[in-house]
């Protein structure tokens, strides 16, 4: 069991390793909280999952568990939000890159 | 105990994301990613040295990192509303 737990952690940590990658290599900014924040989530899971295999059925993994409801549910919000004002201010809305000029003034931010 | 380091270790990297952001919408991003790793930390910390209520911890630092997100996101739009006419 604690093998296979194992397992799942690492390949949470791969999961989370391509979102560095995504997150340094997109250069605008709604493809990039795209990729972050989905590969957050999943990574996030991935390990929760890990951790509840290595500790079998117990107390512990029962509230692991419920941890990884709550971020399940609660991530894609907290993204959901960024992106929704980020667009509604008008940044980078014509899908410009991150060296253009931004449309609203970003002096003032 | 190692997969503590590899977390911090991918803080830093987003650490420099945020700082380096163009812009703040960028630093959200980057706040709302640390934050997920911290939760990540401590739920390993706590699997590690088998204590049960540090999930709590993790379970309410989720909760509050998540409201903080939200309220600062729709401050910035009121403000950056207001600001650009």
């Amino acid at each position: 069991m604690q093998v296979v737990g194992d397992i799942f952690v690492i390949i949470g940590t791969v999961f989370i390793l391509f979102g560095v990658i995504g997150l340094m290599k997109f250069k605008n900014f709604y493809t990039r909280i795209l990729v972050t924040a989905k590969i957050d989530t999943v990574g996030v899971i991935t390990v929760i999952i890990g951790i509840a295999i290595k500790h079998g059925l117990s107390f512990f993994s029962m509230k692991v568990l419920l941890l990884m409801g709550i971020v399940m549910i609660v991530n894609p919000l907290a993204s959901h939000m960024i992106a929704r004002s980020a667009y509604l201010s008008g940044y980078q809305t014509e899908g410009q890159d991150d060296k253009a000029k931004t449309t609203y003034n970003e002096e003032h931010v | 105990m190692h997969m503590i380091w590899v977390m911090l270790a991918l803080l830093a990297v987003f650490i420099v994301r945020v700082v380096k952001g163009p812009s703040i919408w960028d630093r959200l991003l980057g706040l709302s990613v640390i934050s997920t790793k911290v939760i990540l930390i401590i739920v390993f910390f706590a699997s590690y040295n088998q204590i049960a209520y540090l999930l709590d911890i993790a379970i309410v630092f989720v909760l509050l990192g998540f409201i903080s997100i939200i309220f600062t996101a729709l401050f910035l739009l009121q403000r950056i509303k207001a600001g650009g006419k």
